[in-house]
């Protein structure tokens, strides 16, 4: 941690300028070799997503879209359906012929985005009832963590499932559902950080300092209770894609001809002895996925509760 | 039992009904921004798309749709507790009548295979700990990591396609071998009735296929037990009376499996309903790949047909089991361990 108290300045021209603290991080986080491979996976995820979720939104189906891909995954060829995987299909077609590998690139960018977006929003709303619940107090804490309970209290899919049904199996209403059973667990990690901050010199100094309400919640009481949150958030995304696959997986929030790895993997079990690689390699894939993000996330679990040596 | 320990229990209780109430209120206001008429409302309780203008009405009148909504909520809420979760239109029947067939089928296979892994989980996560940092803890860690972050599809597949499909050891769907006639329903478990009818033939058909999506169940809560149970072991491991007890010359064998395993499984209680919830959500899809007519079929039903009764009927029932799970917990390690009533 960097000294930001006002009583260390003169001291601090003496030492050596402090680095760069994400680099700093990184440096700490590939000395372990299962978060380098974590890290390889999320970045190499993250990264196809972007580049491939811009040529779609651009493009849709058609044109570039599809440039990067080995194969066109709407082409329909009935000559090879259901064909094992080999060197022109490297993980096989499915029973219209249609590329597993390609129709998998292309579902992979919306996991991501869907991902991003629950999580950002649950980390916003979280945040803010949970800093609210643990700096107010009393009455306030009571009712906002009394909401947290009855929504922690039920298993997140069953939740996500009834919503969604509710929100007619749409995909908006799909990521809303995710939106609204997302938070409770932000909530309760900023209270019990904010609880942790709350009576510091420096959060009573800023108030004698008449810092404005906006800038005291977010760069005194939100910034400061953000580390173990952003850790349970890296591996968290996971948690985002493997209920949206499930859900994809029961038929909810499809929208065709998109494909969806979840739904992908539907249709394979329907193939099952025989089209293997159908029902398999997009499970896979999110177990790959899934991987990545839970290594990432303890590495930088141990880091923040400094229970490595750096 | 002090009056300590009283009070503890009696604020649990008092949490547990807040938050049931709080969820059943909720449920009610969804129901209420997507339905906000009567008779929108009345077309998701007929269940029937094409119903007619007075079917309609009649639905409204039968369910007091029209009534003031403060009402409707204390009718809502009298009606869940005392277990009417309205008609289910698509099968025809009370909900509450359709639950009472399909629960049972699930925790059939879900609290045996949760037992399993919780029995498993204990000592794999014990071992790991023990073996910090040794090539054994990362096999261990592998190996919950890939059941943890595993979709539950690709687990109940991959099972499905190796045991009972390539090696051709357990029937790959169905709940129990159609030929056979089942035993009257005395005691609502097809396995108790089985055994209450003395129709082993017709037990053995249940068991074997009851093996597959057990074993799947067990998987799938491993990771959560192991992983819990590893950390746990090796916060005790830090404290001072297990340095002491190894100091008095205690084997470490003795000291890990005696002393600390037997004060990091004080928390058990508290996984247990924890991966009884994750299981619930992944009986869903395990009943779906092995054709296993339990809740999570009833579930998977509703959602394929948009029956709204369904699914509001079986969410309320999971949150009640979780709810009653989590407040039994609760009060358990408040037993077990003092400290907690101290909060």
């Amino acid at each position: 941690m960097i000294e930001e108290t006002g009583f260390g300045s003169k001291k601090e021209s003496s030492v050596p300028k402090p680095k760069n603290r994400l680099i700093e991080y990184l440096k700490i986080m590939i000395k372990d070799k299962t978060a380098v491979i974590g890290l390889v996976i999320v970045v190499g995820f993250l990264g196809w997503s972007v580049i491939q979720g811009i040529l779609e939104l651009l493009f849709g189906t058609s044109g570039p879209a599809v440039a990067l891909l080995p194969h066109n995954p709407f082409n329909y060829n009935l000559v090879v359906g259901l064909h094992g995987p080999d060197l022109t299909y490297l993980l096989g077609t499915n029973a219209n012929g249609e590329d597993i590998l390609s129709r998998m690139l292309y579902a992979m960018p919306r996991d991501a985005f869907i991902s991003l977006g629950v999580v950002l929003s649950a980390v916003i709303f979280g945040g803010i009832l949970g800093i609210v619940a643990g700096y107010r107090g009393k009455y306030t804490d009571e009712i906002i963590m009394r909401f947290t309970d009855a929504f922690l209290s039920l298993p997140a899919l069953i939740l996500v499932l009834a919503l969604s049904v509710l929100f007619n199996e749409t995909l908006s209403g799909v990521i809303l559902a995710l939106i609204i059973v997302w938070w409770p667990i932000y909530a309760r990690f900023f209270r019990a950080q904010t609880l942790k901050i709350k009576n510091m010199d420096y959060v009573q100094a800023s108030k004698l300092n008449n810092v404005s309400f906006l800038k005291f919640f977010f760069s005194y009481l939100f910034v400061n209770s953000i580390d173990p949150v952003i850790a349970y958030a890296a591996l968290d995304f996971g948690n985002v894609i493997l209920t949206y696959s499930t859900l994809a997986f029961l038929g909810i929030g499809l929208e065709p001809p998109i494909p969806e790895l979840g739904s992908m993997a539907a249709n394979g079990v329907g193939t099952l002895p025989t089209g293997w690689w159908y029902a398999v390699f997009p499970g896979l894939a999110i177990l790959i996925i899934v991987i990545g993000f839970v290594l990432v996330g303890d590495r930088m679990q141990d880091i923040i509760s400094n229970r490595i040596n750096y | 039992m002090d009056t300590r320990t009283v009070s503890f229990i009696i604020r649990r209780a008092i949490y547990a009904v807040i938050t049931l109430l709080i969820l059943i209120v909720f449920i009610f206001v969804l129901i209420h921004v997507i339905a906000p008429n009567p008779l929108s409302l009345a077309r998701l309780y007929a269940g029937n798309p094409h119903a007619t203008l007075s079917q309609l009405k009649g639905v409204v009148a039968k369910y007091g749709l029209n009534l003031p909504i403060y009402l409707q909520v204390l009718d809502y809420t009298k009606n869940i507790l005392t277990g009417n979760f309205g008609y289910d239109p698509l099968h025809d029947k009370p909900v509450i009548t359709l639950i009472g067939i399909y629960l049972p089928r699930t925790l059939e296979f879900v609290l045996p295979g949760i037992t399993l892994s919780v029995i498993i989980g204990l000592f794999t996560g014990a071992y790991a700990a023990s073996k910090r940092r040794k090539p054994a803890d990362y096999v261990v860690k592998g190996f919950y990591l890939a059941t943890w972050s595993m979709p539950t599809f690709l687990l109940a597949a991959v099972l499905q396609l190796v045991i009972a499909y390539d090696l051709g050891l357990l029937p790959a769907i169905g709940m129990v071998n159609p030929t056979l006639t089942a035993p009257p329903d005395v005691l609502a478990f097809p396995i108790l009735n089985a055994i209450w009818a003395r129709d082993w033939v017709y037990l053995v058909s249940l068991i074997h296929h009851m093996i597959l999506p057990m074993i799947a169940i067990a998987l799938l809560s491993f990771g959560l037990i192991t992983r819990l149970t590893r950390s746990t072991m090796l916060d005790v491991m830090e404290t001072d009376y297990f340095r002491l007890t190894l100091m008095k010359g205690v084997s470490r064998n003795k000291a890990i499996y005696g002393v600390a395993l037997r004060n990091a499984s004080i928390p058990l209680v508290t996984y247990i309903v924890l991966a009884f919830a994750y299981a619930m959500g992944g009986a869903v899809v395990i009943e779906d790949i092995f054709s296993y007519h339990g809740m999570g079929y009833y579930i998977f039903q509703a959602v394929f047909n948009l029956d709204y009764i369904g699914i509001l009927g079986t969410t309320v029932i999971i949150a009640i089991a979780v709810i009653v799970a989590n407040l039994v917990a609760d009060i358990l390690y408040g037993v077990l361990d003092p400290r907690v009533r101290l909060e």
